[in-house]
């Protein structure tokens, strides 16, 4: 509605007085006015002309104004349209009947001109605002389309983030997800997470995970505090039984700080600038799932080329055979030994080219992050 | 009649309102019609909806005679009645073209 004027107004009555009266008073005060006698016209000018409002007269011959409205909330084109039916001032049952049938008000006849102008205005207004309302809705879903396309960042996009990415979906809805978050110039998040399942509702979580951090990974809040909000978010919008295991890992590039959140996920590995891989290990439920969740925890010193791995379960889990995360983890720290050369771009794809070679493709959705302080 | 109070009571001018009073006498002309042949064939339920179409019409207009007489008509015929309107019609139509004169 909005940039349209004037605004339009179809009257149906059969009393042709009823019809000019409202058109006079309307048409005076700006409303373009279309009119109709009977209930199979109104509904043709209804479709043709698409007014912002219908004035209704319940009580015509041959189609009344129940079965107009009716005709005009069964069709598509007409259904958004607010009716307002006009009903004697003893027609209880009229007026129930009438909201039940979609009207949104209705005016006791005789009626005066001005009560018909006011109810018309408040009626333009409800229904501007809902339609705002709507326009609002549909651009922010527009967002998480939009968001949705950008979901994954990438490297080059985010040279100041410092991480490499091996990502493979096995399928289009794939469970694995990893966002990047420039909090600060120099405080960067970086969240892997893994999802149960694997379905097309996924990518609609997805959406709303990304949102979720974008919204909560700020300087103001600290990573247990981000993590706690998204959880309790996420506790009311996930479908029962989905949840996800996630990471997120708080690099604070100034104070030399790395704080990591683990919701039941993978550990991280420290790769040491000099030194022996080692596995971060803390315990913590999963995310999504309990209001009061307790993450696991860590925080600790870091120093310039240390080098963080972030990754889901596909890496270290096989099913063929029977390896879990929990045992397959540290049997995988002396690869990152031998990949300590490679340079942390191109490690999360050298790491996965040593583990399953180019012969074994993986059974799982894969996240690698190698991030470098 | 006032027709200047009337006009000013619906907030609009005069003019427009001896417009609107020419067109209701032609539409209750028309709907006092239908009353007449729903009484000659005893068709309660025309005369009931030709009534009810003078009253909004009537009321609308602050016509308040002619409203009170269309309702207690209305009312009767939807009760499957049709005593009085002998009278009745002769006395709409008389209002009616007391309009016409003014």
């Amino acid at each position: 509605m909005g940039k349209k004027q004037p605004y339009t107004v179809l009257a149906v009555d059969d009393n042709l007085l009823n019809l000019k009266l409202i058109e006079k008073s309307l048409s005076k005060e700006g409303y373009k006015i279309f009119s109709a006698d009977n209930g199979p016209d109104a509904r043709v000018i209804a479709v043709k002309e698409k007014p912002d409002l219908i004035l209704l007269d319940i009580e015509m011959p041959g189609e009344n104004g129940f079965d107009v409205i009716k005709k005009l909330k069964d069709n598509s084109q007409t259904n958004a349209i607010p009716v307002i039916f006009l009903t004697g001032v003893s027609e209880v049952d009229s007026k129930l009947k009438g909201f039940d049938l979609g009207a949104v008000d209705y005016i006791t006849k005789p009626f005066h001109p001005l009560e018909v102008l006011a109810r018309v205005r408040i009626h333009l207004k409800l229904s501007i605002a809902t339609n705002s309302l709507i326009a609002g809705q549909a651009s922010k879903l527009r967002q998480v389309t939009e968001a949705q396309v950008s979901m994954l960042p990438t490297p080059e996009d985010n040279p100041e983030a410092l991480f490499g990415v091996y990502y493979k979906a096995l399928e289009e809805a794939g469970g694995d997800f990893y966002d990047i978050l420039n909090i600060s110039e120099k405080i960067t998040g970086y969240f892997v997470a893994d999802f149960s399942g694997h379905d097309i509702k996924i990518s609609y979580m997805t959406a709303s995970v990304k949102a979720l951090l974008a919204q909560n990974c700020t300087p103001v809040y600290s990573p247990a505090e981000s993590m706690k909000m998204i959880n309790d978010v996420l506790v009311e919008i996930l479908p029962d039984g989905k949840y996800l295991t996630a990471c997120y890992m708080h690099i604070n590039r100034t104070t030399k700080k790395l704080t990591i959140i683990n919701a039941g996920h993978p550990p991280v590995v420290c790769l040491p600038v000099d030194g022996d891989p080692y596995l971060i290990k803390t315990q913590g439920d999963v995310l999504g799932m309990f209001k009061d969740a307790h993450f696991g925890t860590r925080s600790i010193d870091v120093s310039r080329g240390d080098r963080f791995f972030v990754y889901s379960d596909g890496l270290v889990e096989s099913a063929k055979n029977k390896i879990t995360w929990a045992s397959g983890a540290d049997s995988l720290l002396p690869v990152y030994q031998q990949i300590a050369e490679v340079p942390y771009d191109k490690a999360p794809a050298e790491l996965v080219n040593h583990l399953f070679g180019k012969d074994c493709p993986p059974e799982d959705d894969i996240v690698v992050l190698c991030v470098k302080v | 009649m006032d027709f200047k109070d009337l006009a000013s009571r619906l907030e609009i001018d005069e003019d427009d309102f001896m417009e609107l009073v020419e067109l209701f006498v032609t539409t209750t002309f028309s709907d006092i019609d239908k009353i007449k042949k729903g009484v000659e064939k005893g068709n309660c339920q025309d005369v009931a909806a030709a009534s009810h179409s003078i009253k909004g019409a009537a009321g609308n207009l602050g016509f308040e005679d002619m409203f009170t007489l269309a309702r207690d008509m209305e009312m009767q015929a939807r009760q499957g009645n049709l005593d009085h309107f002998e009278d009745w019609v002769p006395d709409l139509e008389n209002k009616v073209n007391a309009l016409k004169n003014i």
